[in-house]
Order: C-alpha cells, then structure tokens, then sequence
C-alpha cells in the first residue's frame, strides 16, 4: 500500500489530562471508588513511582520479550495506518510508539539501560507531564490493531506493550476521560453503556412485540434466564442503546432456526473495556460475569453476538483476565450463522440482497481471534455480489475506531487522518455496503465513510442473513 | 605463527566464548524469571503449529506482507546474516580445522559472503541515518553494531586466507574484535537472535491456539454455488 498523506498533520502528545468526570465521580462517592476498583487520578501522589513499581510487578514474559526483541529495522512502519498516512512523521510509527515504554523498561529493568542508559536511550518520566504524554500516545496513536505485530520480523508485539503500558496508566488514573467514564459505566453497572435493567427488559420487549406482529412469526419469543437452553447470546450494550434491530434480527434467526436459546438477565454484556484500558481486573470481572451467567443458565454454550473486541475479550482473553478455566464452548454469532447455513436449518435467497457487498475484516476478530473464513461462507450464501477489499483477512486496516478510540473524542481529527487509508481501501471495491462483524468497527467505518464522503452503508452479517431469510 | 596469535585465535576465543555462553544463560534465566501467560481459553488452533510456523517466517518472506513487498530488504536481510555466518564459522575453522580453508574457492566464497554482507551493512548504515523514524528511534547502540560489523567484515576478508606469513596483523585484529564481540554481544543489540525464539514462539503460540498462525489462505475464491455445494433455498 503506497503511502497516503493526510491533509494536514495533527500532534496530541501535548493534549492534557481531563480529570473532570474523575473528580465527579469521587464527589459522588461511587461504589466503584470506595471499592478501590476505579481508579483516579491524584496529582499529589508519586505517579512516576507507582508508574515504575507497577512496570516491574505487572510485566509478564511475552511483554518483556517484545520488549527486549526489537532491533529498529522499521519494517513496522509501513504496516501502520497513522504512520503511512503521516509519512512525514517519524512520531506515527509503531517502533516509535513502543519505544516510549521500552526506554522505562531498558532503564528500569533491563541491564544495558541500567547502567549505560545513554547507550540504549533509556529514560524513566521525570513527572506526571510525561505520564501524561504517555497517556497520548498509548491511547491517542494506536488503535493496538496488531497489524505491525504480525509484519515484525522479530515477532515483536507491540500491540501487547501499548495495551500493557494503557494498563499501568489506568492505574493512576492518567487516562483520556472517554476511557474513564466507560470504565466507571462498567465497574458500576455491569455493561459500558450504563443501560438499566428495566432498559433491557422493555428493549428485548419492544423488538419481540415488532417481530410478532409479522404473524408468520406469532410464536417467536426473546427469552431471558431461560435455564438449559442450547446457547446463552450475549450482546453489546450498544445494540440495546441505539440499534436494538440486531437483536430483533438475531432473534427471527433462532427463531426460524428451531434454536433453544436465552440472553441472561446479568452477564449479558460480551463487550469489555478492560480489552482497550489494559484494565486486567475489569476485564475479568466483566468476563467472569458472563462465564458464571452461563453455567447459571445451565447454557450449552456462549454466543457471542457481531462485536470485534466482545469477541476477542469474551472468547479468549476474559478467560485469562478471570482466571477462568473455560468449561464451556463459546462461539461468533457469525459462526451460528453459517452452521444454520449449512445445516439448512434456514433458507435464503441471496438475490435479495443485490448490491455489491464488500467486507471488512475487524482486527480483534481476524488478527487477535481468527475468524476470517466464516463470515465469508456466510456472504457468499447469503448475498449476490461478495467482492473482497484488498489487502484483507489477517492483512486487511483497521476501522480506524479500534482500541477504544471511538470513546476519545480528543484524538478523533487525528484518526480521521488516519483513515484516509481506510477510505482509499473501501473506494476501491466499487462496493455500496460494506459489512463487518463488530459493533465498534460500524461506527468507525461510519465516521469514515461520512468524513470521506464514501457512497457506501455499513451492514452486519445478521442484517443480511435476515434480509436474505425466504420463510 | 606468533605466540599472540595463537593465543588470540584459541584461548582468547575460548575464554570469550565461555563467557558469552554463561551470560547467556543468564539472560535465558532473567527473560524467564517473568511470569509466563497460560492460556485459558480452549483453543481452536495448535500452539506448536503457530509457533512452528512463527518461528520459520525468517525462511517465508512470502509470509508477512513488510518482506513480502519488500524482496529487496529480504535479499539484503539473507545476504548480511550468510556475512555473519560466514565469518563466526571461519573463527572456528581458522583455529581448529585450517585444512578445510585450503582450497582457494572456499576461501572466495568466503570473502565473497562478506563483501557482500558489507555492502549490505553500508546500506543499512546509510538507510538507518537518512530515514527520520530510524534517526528517531536509533540509539547508539544501533549505530555501534551496524559499525562494528562492517570492520568484522572487512578483518574477516582479511582473515579467511589464513596466511599469517603474509603479517599477521589484521588475523590478530579479526580474533580480537571476535572475542570483544563475543564479551559485548550479550548486552548489545546484536544479541537479538537470543530473543528471536521466544517473541516468535511466544507469539506463535498464542496466535496458533486461536487459529490465526499459520495463516489461513482460502481454499478457493469460488462461490459456495461454485465449488456445487447447495445454498439456501
């Protein structure tokens, strides 16, 4: 991919530290802060020394060897969607990004740095300013997509180290307030869009009473805490806040299906910000949720509903964040789908679904999960004209929206810079929808296509699968 | 041969050696002293199959796609380390199996491989001081290695002909720069290859239980109606 310059070129590592939902949030007395679960932001701590005592407690063997392997060859550069859209700045590049904590650890950790820490341009933060500055470039310069990962020679991952390095950030509270206020929303509630119980329970109301209204589907049913059934579906809270048709589309699906199945009352949130916070201790107390919900339920299986980190976190990661031996299976919706498919237990006709289709692999399902052939089993059955993006599967760019950034508006004129690749990409296919299996990729593919002006709709593979259905 | 070369080609190199191995050591320990991550998900994929296939990429430029487009830096990658290789194997040849240095095409094959591996390190050189991220990001260590390899390339030219009758000089040059290397290597950038095996094992491991490693290329861009297989209705 040849390199695309961005309009204009735009520094966050100056942005500041916004502590104003911190300070409302200890003024409220949250549980969550009387817990010591969220933590906030004291300026008259010693940051820098819980910074450097919390690196050497937390770094694990994966994340030392990425970050003791790196040779400086910058053959990452050029897989980065920042650093190829900002070739003029040496400051968008992986290698560089990596290196803001790989100095800490040459000069906390690793010999060399210890002791000629010149030699190695090692460094520890003279004070909270540079945390902060850390904070920006972590959080506000990589959408941690892997993408340099799986093109490093070395097999360094720096996906990792920008997630370990948000992680101790987190601790202090030097966090971009987009990731506070998700994470206080999760530690209080349970779920990242702060939705009641009663929201729940009348949304999964409201979609079943729509769908009923079609009386070739009077029987159909939205179950909760429906012990024994064959899956537990869990959801992001996001399509229970703004787009609740996914669900209703879901639900038609089981339905016609013939399929035994429940979403919890508790535990129904497969989405985690602990993915994007470096959070280890949220992420697994969301993950275990959902993990306990099911054996609860005495569910055969987790379904996971179209969500990119909600699949990453809950299919493979919550596991080890919980310390949670996985007793039961757990699979993508999108892999029901296809079984559904396969199986005939729907029937479709793709010629309902006409206009060309393209798809966009989301990086935490393809890179980080390794689910690339499913969803195109299933648009291939499903719709009459599949044309790939290219580059794609486990090569294909991120959404620009990973990692957490739709939550911080504060680096949003930079990523859209950044998604002048991601444009160029999707403009290529002649496409006039392009799908994707992640909640988090729909809007920021939406971002890109309204910033860019692209003549194209994001879809999901529910939708389609539903517009397809012939019943 | 004098006393000094002597000396420098045996027991200077053993020495050196013994102390590269048990920094070595040390380092293996240290790096494993971090608390390792099991995995607790069920897995999907094999982690040996991940890691067996992480763990050769260096043989598959096809596989990533920052070597795949870039068949130049690859053949440059390949030509620097048979540089390497070519003159760590004649540190050992030179002292303990001079013979097999007789023939005069293996002696230009040699020099061949590291006048070859020294244009590449120039390149390199000139690469890593032009490009501004590299400027950014390289320390002076990066600087020191590169460097240093291009005088070990140019002493083991020099070397390889094991003509100490011809002065002895850059022969005892090439076996001290050998052993300095050998005490610094281990807490220098150029011990990078200690760590190859673990990020990529590491890495391949974990990518291999989800199924992501090896990379999974599709069996066909045919359609499911395509490839006969009945669809839908």
């Amino acid at each position: 991919m040849k390199t695309v310059k961005a309009a204009k070129s735009l520094s966050v590592e100056n942005l500041p530290l916004d502590v104003a939902t911190q300070d409302k949030a200890r003024a409220d007395a949250l549980p969550s802060i009387q817990k010591d679960m969220l933590r906030t932001y004291d300026p008259a701590a010693d940051n820098v020394r819980r910074f450097l005592d919390l690196l050497a407690e937390r770094i694990t063997r994966p994340v030392a060897a990425s970050l003791a392997a790196c040779v400086h060859c910058g053959l990452c550069v050029e897989s980065c969607h920042y650093a190829l859209t900002h070739p003029d700045d040496p400051t968008m590049t992986p290698v560089y990004k990596a290196d803001q904590i790989r100095k800490i650890f040459k000069r906390r950790i690793d010999w060399t740095g210890r002791i000629f820490p010149w030699w190695v341009k090692a460094g520890t933060p003279r004070g909270d300013e540079d945390l902060n500055r850390l904070k920006n470039i972590v959080f506000g310069t990589c959408s941690a997509c892997r993408r340099c990962t799986l093109n490093c020679p070395m097999g360094v991952d720096t996906a990792i180290l920008i997630r370990f390095t948000r992680g101790l950030l987190t601790e202090l509270g030097i966090v971009p307030e987009g990731v506070f206020n998700v994470s206080r929303d999760e530690w209080e509630t349970g779920n990242q869009m702060a939705v009641t119980p009663l929201d729940f329970l009348e949304t999964l109301q409201w979609m079943r009473d729509d769908l009923r209204a079609d009386p070739k589907l009077a029987g159909l049913d939205i179950p909760v805490d429906l012990p024994g059934c064959d899956f537990m579906y869990t959801i992001n809270p996001r399509e229970i806040k703004f787009d609740p048709r996914s669900i209703a589309q879901a639900a038609k699906i089981f339905h016609l299906a013939g399929e035994k199945w429940t979403l919890p009352s508790a535990g129904w949130d497969q989405t985690n910000f602990g993915l994007f916070s470096g959070d280890d201790r949220l992420g697994g107390a969301l993950a275990r949720n959902l993990y306990e919900a099911a054996i609860r339920l005495r569910a055969g299986r987790i379904v996971i509903s179209e969500c990119g980190h909600g699949y990453r976190s809950t299919r493979w990661e919550g596991y080890n964040w919980a310390q949670y031996d996985q007793d039961l299976p757990s699979e993508s919706v999108v892999r029901t789908l296809q079984r559904y498919l396969r199986e005939k237990r729907i029937r479709v006709d793709k010629t309902k679904n006409d206009l060309p289709v393209t798809f966009h692999d989301s990086c935490n399902v393809a890179r980080s999960g390794g689910m690339t052939e499913e969803p195109r089993d299933v648009l291939r059955r499903v719709c009459a004209d599949f044309r790939e993006m290219t580059p794609n599967r486990t090569e294909n760019y991120c959404c620009t929206g990973g990692g957490g950034l739709l939550s911080m508006a504060e680096y949003r004129p930079l990523r859209m810079e950044a998604a002048a690749i991601k444009a160029r990409q999707l403009e290529a296919t002649g496409a006039k929808l392009v799908c994707t299996i992640c909640h988090n990729c729909v809007d920021g593919l939406n971002d890109v296509i309204k910033h860019y002006k692209l003549d194209m709709r994001v879809v999901q593979v529910l939708e389609l699968v539903e517009n397809a259905l012939v019943y | 041969m004098s006393p000094l070369l002597q000396f420098v080609e045996d027991r200077l190199q053993i020495a050196a050696l013994l102390f590269m191995a048990s920094v070595y050591v040390i380092r293996v320990l240290w790096l494993f002293h971090f608390r390792a991550v099991r995995e607790r998900a069920a897995a999907e994929g094999r982690a040996s199959a991940g890691a067996g296939y992480s763990l050769s990429n260096i043989a598959r430029p096809w596989a990533m796609e920052s070597t795949r487009t870039r068949p130049l830096f690859y053949l440059q990658f390949v030509v620097f380390h048979l540089g390497v290789t070519a003159a760590i194997a004649a540190t050992f040849i030179i002292p303990y199996a001079p013979q097999w240095l007789a023939p005069r095409g293996r002696v230009i094959t040699f020099q061949a491989l590291m006048a070859a591996a020294f244009v590449v390190a120039v390149f390199r050189l000139v690469r890593r001081l032009r490009r501004p991220v590299l400027q950014l990001v390289s320390t002076p260590d990066d600087y020191a290695a590169i460097t240093l390899m291009m005088a070990y390339f140019i002493l083991g030219i020099l070397a390889v002909p094991n003509r100490p009758d011809r002065g002895e000089g850059p022969m005892i040059a090439f076996f001290i720069l050998t052993a300095f290397f050998l005490v610094v290597v281990p807490f220098s950038k150029i011990s990078h290859y200690l760590y190859y095996p673990f990020t990529r094992i590491i890495l391949g491991r974990t990518l291999g239980r989800r199924g992501v490693l090896p990379v999974r290329r599709p069996r066909s861009r045919q359609t499911a109606e395509e490839r006969g297989e009945e669809v839908g209705a």
